[in-house]
């Protein structure tokens, strides 16, 4: 991928988060974890490559990146001083409006965000040095579509069990900066 | 002078006319929903054969016409041709294609077999399953093949084998 930088995960400050080299399971790869869920926050896939430490356990911890992800989208959205209209903040924002919300980042892991119209949103953790991933996040989009909803087996709303699926998203994290 | 309509809506569609079958229409006999769908491939056959082969002279013997079919019958279908052709020489064809496009979007779960126990019997369960659920999307193409052939004036029998996934064969028979 000739757009993302080249120096961005080469230089590694040492961080508890142990570099991308030392992963076990499948080296190499810059990725940490990636969750996918619909509109109604049931948790699509969950799919981890690196994850030194777990605090709490799946559901809990599915349910708990989907209120973030939530209320994050609702507050930077009432917060935007480009918009005009701001409604009130109880009120459960559709896809479309407000600013789009795209990252944070810590000193240990960037969090990666896009939200697809038809509600279907991609979380993407990742080490702190790399770029921008709205271009990834669109192509694992793709994938998505392709992959399972294109996928005649496939009930739309229940978790992801796609071999194909899975195999191609593995592939494709690989190369990602 | 047609009109057009994406690719992804006739994949679509033709998804939810097998599922709609298989489940709601003939939810307990399968077997049944099979020939139908079987049968509305063969009309869809049966037609865009007429249209595909307007300007044509008549095909001198089955393999000509068989050989039409792999090539420019695939072609205008699914944009590429059959991959392999074998034939016995005594009313018997094996139509290859490497990557079937309507089946290159299905793919089973992978963790379905972990939960079962070691033994033979129930391991072999979900593929059993998964490969049923893909072989009802075989009828309609099937069909399609067979309903192409009767117009021209070739009366036979067409079944599908998918012992690997994209890679499917259709076995001809020509009814003497």
């Amino acid at each position: 991928m000739q757009f993302f930088s080249g120096s961005s995960a080469v230089d590694i400050s040492p961080s508890p988060a142990a570099p991308p080299g030392t992963a076990t399971g499948l080296s190499g790869n810059n990725a940490n974890m990636l969750y996918i869920f619909n509109r109604s926050g049931v948790c699509l896939l969950y799919r981890e490559w690196h994850r030194p430490l777990r605090t709490l356990d799946a559901s809990q911890d599915q349910k708990l990146m989907f209120g973030l992800l939530f209320s994050l989208r609702s507050f930077t959205a009432k917060m935007d001083p480009t918009s005009v209209d701001k409604g009130n903040l109880g009120v459960p924002l559709l896809p479309g409006q407000g600013c789009s919300f795209y990252s944070f980042r810590t000193n240990t892991y960037k969090l990666s965000f896009m939200e697809s119209p038809s509600g279907i949103k991609l979380i993407l953790i990742t080490h702190p040095n790399t770029s921008d991933h709205q271009e990834s996040l669109k192509h694992m989009y793709n994938l998505y579509v392709e992959y399972v909803v294109k996928n005649p087996l496939y009930v739309p709303g229940t978790p992801i069990k796609s071999e194909l699926f899975n195999t191609n998203l593995d592939q494709y994290v690989k190369t990602l900066i | 002078m047609g009109r057009e309509v994406a690719e992804s809506c006739v994949d679509g569609v033709i998804i939810e006319m097998v599922s709609a079958y298989c489940k709601r229409f003939y939810g307990t006999k399968p077997e049944l929903a099979a020939r139908r769908i079987e049968a509305i491939g063969y009309q869809v056959g049966h037609q865009l054969i007429e249209r595909y082969t307007m300007e044509r002279p008549r095909f001198s013997d089955h393999l000509e016409a068989i050989k039409f079919i792999c090539k420019d019958f695939w072609s205008e279908l699914f944009k590429k041709q059959i991959d392999n052709l074998k034939t016995n020489h005594r009313g018997t064809f094996v139509l290859q294609d490497n990557r079937f496009q309507w089946l290159t979007h299905i793919s089973i779960d992978p963790s379905s077999d972990n939960s079962e126990a070691t033994e033979d019997p129930s391991v072999s369960m979900p593929e059993n399953k998964a490969a049923e659920a893909t072989s009802t999307h075989l009828y309609f193409p099937c069909g399609i093949i067979r309903g192409a052939l009767s117009n021209l004036g070739i009366p036979c029998a067409v079944s599908a084998d998918i012992s690997n996934l994209p890679a499917c064969s259709f076995v001809v028979r020509v009814k003497a």
